[in-house]
């Protein structure tokens, strides 16, 4: 029906309910977290022959079948950025699924977690290889659907149903100009399909019904991708939900929207006929300044992150401003990066709440030295986010702001420099915290995380030290990606 | 025929409507309805410009995308009672400013 990875991931995700009843039945539900990350694992396998396919032919086609021809049907078109997006879904979804197994283990209602989670995964990967406006659609909404319910997952509290409600109505009103602005591009070209909408729009004048379609692109995205002044959401849907939801959420979902902007900006409103790299710019920099800003007034680690997590969207749409090859390549490259530092921070806040059952800052301190393993992959990925040179956050940002500045937006580069050297305040401060002498109160009898939580952390900070020092393979994969739009 | 304007300014309007109800009402269930309008906005302008794309021919893609979209908002709104029921049961009114325990 559709491709092979996104077959398997929903195959998992709807027979996972049944598992979930043997499971309960059998009372051993550590089963459920163990299905999910095979399913994922399986999923990446045929991603790898996907990716083979698409680094042979360029581009993979796939239409519907014979009662649902290509415009009522599904229709995919997976090139290297697909693929790209695909990978990091894949990837921290896996991560996130084995970090649960142990997280989750006191709570209730697993099953619905664990299909809500492949639910999540297989929507934002759906969003990936879309290849029409009304594909892409209608994946966001089941990524959408299904974080609304992962926010508020643990509904017997207050903090996430408040947040949850809150998510929704934004994210909800968000979708809601992502389809109008869809309207009007259905209107104006009669098709919703990437291709036929490059053809039609590429040559058009802009007039100002295109002008009010870009701006709802920009705000319904925008929304989803956390951009200042729509990031209101985040910093309580990111703390409100589990620990491993919250890497997924930071790490890929407010990603993907940042995806879908660019894949629509660059199919249907080339830059140089709109000129909106100007626009993107000052978003990028209010987002950045914004969110350094707050973060360094937090006293709740999970929310700290969280306001972090803009800032790394302000960076990453440097890159988008600047539309060039480098520029995107950047982009995709930190996408990356952020994927993986971003998860591996909230994962580490996770191990931390999980043993000191507290998220705030000073109640945490000294949680480093009953905790030395997470402290140790928590700090990588803390100075991998303020940009420490040998870590991969610094790469990736190295790439984004010598982008910016043969694109002529050479004070962009330096708003993102000084910005990333103002975040180093808070970075060392949550670092300063964690690792105080004299470990009290809450944190006195802490001890270190279970194996299966430990796991994906190291294995995740070991990838951060490696594409730190041998960045080539994942650049020359985020450089593919990139081409995929500028042609 | 009415003109297609007259369409396009109805949509325009529901949409306003729609976010005037976001940002003014406090009453949980009236949200939820408020991003129902803002849904429907969406929806009357595909389907008045599948019916104005040629003259005596309705394009069969603005209907298909509008019936899956409204299952969307269904969906939508299922999952924003069910966190209002959950609220309510909270906080024993829907009066969105009494959820002010979220700080900045």
């Amino acid at each position: 029906m559709f491709t092979e990875p996104l077959n398997v991931l929903l195959i998992f995700t709807v027979t996972m309910p049944i598992i979930g009843w043997v499971a309960y039945r059998k009372a051993y539900r550590k089963i459920l977290g163990v299905y999910a990350a095979l399913g994922l694992s399986v999923t990446a396998y045929f991603l790898y022959e996907l990716y083979r396919e698409v680094a042979e032919k360029g581009v993979v086609l796939i239409v519907g079948q014979l009662p649902f021809n290509p415009p009522l049907g599904a229709c995919l078109e997976i090139d290297m950025l697909s693929v790209f997006m695909a990978f990091i879904c894949t990837m921290i979804g896996l991560f996130a699924a084995v970090y649960s197994i142990k997280y989750m283990e006191r709570d209730t209602g697993l099953t619905e977690y664990y299909t809500l989670l492949l639910g999540m995964i297989a929507g934002m990967m759906g969003v990936a290889f879309a290849g029409d406006f009304f594909t892409l659609f209608v994946f966001w909404e089941l990524m959408c659907l299904t974080s609304y319910a992962l926010v508020a997952f643990r509904k017997q509290r207050w903090e996430p149903i408040e947040a949850g409600f809150k998510y929704l109505i934004m994210s909800a009103a968000g979708s809601a100009t992502i389809l109008l602005a869809m309207s009007f591009l259905y209107g104006m070209t009669g098709t919703v399909n990437f291709a036929s909408l490059a053809v039609s729009l590429n040559n058009a004048t802009p007039d100002g019904w295109l002008h009010v379609t870009l701006t709802l692109i920009v705000v319904g995205f925008g929304i989803k991708a956390a951009i200042v002044p729509f990031h209101t959401w985040l910093p309580d849907a990111h703390p409100a939900a589990p620990s491993p939801i919250s890497a997924v959420l930071s790490g890929v979902m407010i990603e993907t929207g940042v995806y879908a902007l660019c894949r629509v900006l660059f199919v249907a409103f080339l830059p140089a006929q709109f000129h909106w790299g100007m626009i993107i710019a000052v978003l990028s920099v209010v987002t950045m300044t914004v969110g350094n800003l707050m973060a360094l007034l937090q006293t709740d680690i999970k929310r700290l992150l969280a306001y972090s997590s803009i800032a790394q969207i302000g960076y990453i749409l440097v890159g988008i401003a600047a539309g060039t090859q480098s520029g995107l390549t950047g982009t995709t490259f930190h996408i990356f990066n952020h994927a993986l530092m971003k998860g591996l921070a909230f994962l580490c806040a996770g191990a931390f709440i999980f043993r000191a059952k507290t998220r705030n800052l000073d109640e945490l301190s000294g949680i480093g030295r009953k905790m030395p393993i997470s402290t140790v992959t928590f700090s990588i990925a803390v100075f991998a986010l303020a940009g420490m040179p040998g870590l991969n956050g610094f790469m990736s940002k190295f790439v984004l702001f010598t982008a910016a500045i043969p694109a002529g937006m050479a004070w962009l580069a330096i708003a993102g420099v000084l910005n990333s050297a103002f975040s180093v305040a808070y970075y060392l401060r949550l670092i300063l915290v964690i690792i105080r002498p004299q470990p009290a109160g809450k944190v006195a009898d802490a001890k270190e995380a279970p194996i299966t939580m430990l796991m994906p952390m190291c294995l995740m900070a070991a990838f951060i030290v490696l594409i730190g020092v041998w960045p080539e393979p994942i650049v020359a994969f985020a450089q593919r990606a990139a081409s995929c739009l500028i042609d | 025929m009415i003109p297609l304007v007259h369409y396009l300014a109805c949509a325009i309007a529901l949409y306003v409507i729609g976010m005037y109800c976001l940002a003014s009402k406090r009453n949980m269930i009236r949200l939820v309805i408020g991003v129902e309008i803002l849904m429907n906005a969406a929806h009357l302008t595909f389907i008045a410009f599948s019916a104005y794309r040629t003259a005596g021919y309705i394009d069969p893609l603005g209907h298909a995308i509008v019936i899956m979209s409204i299952v969307f908002a269904g969906c939508v709104t299922a999952v924003a009672l069910t966190i209002v029921t959950y609220a309510y049961r909270h906080y024993g009114t829907l009066d969105v400013r009494k959820l002010k325990r979220l700080r900045w």
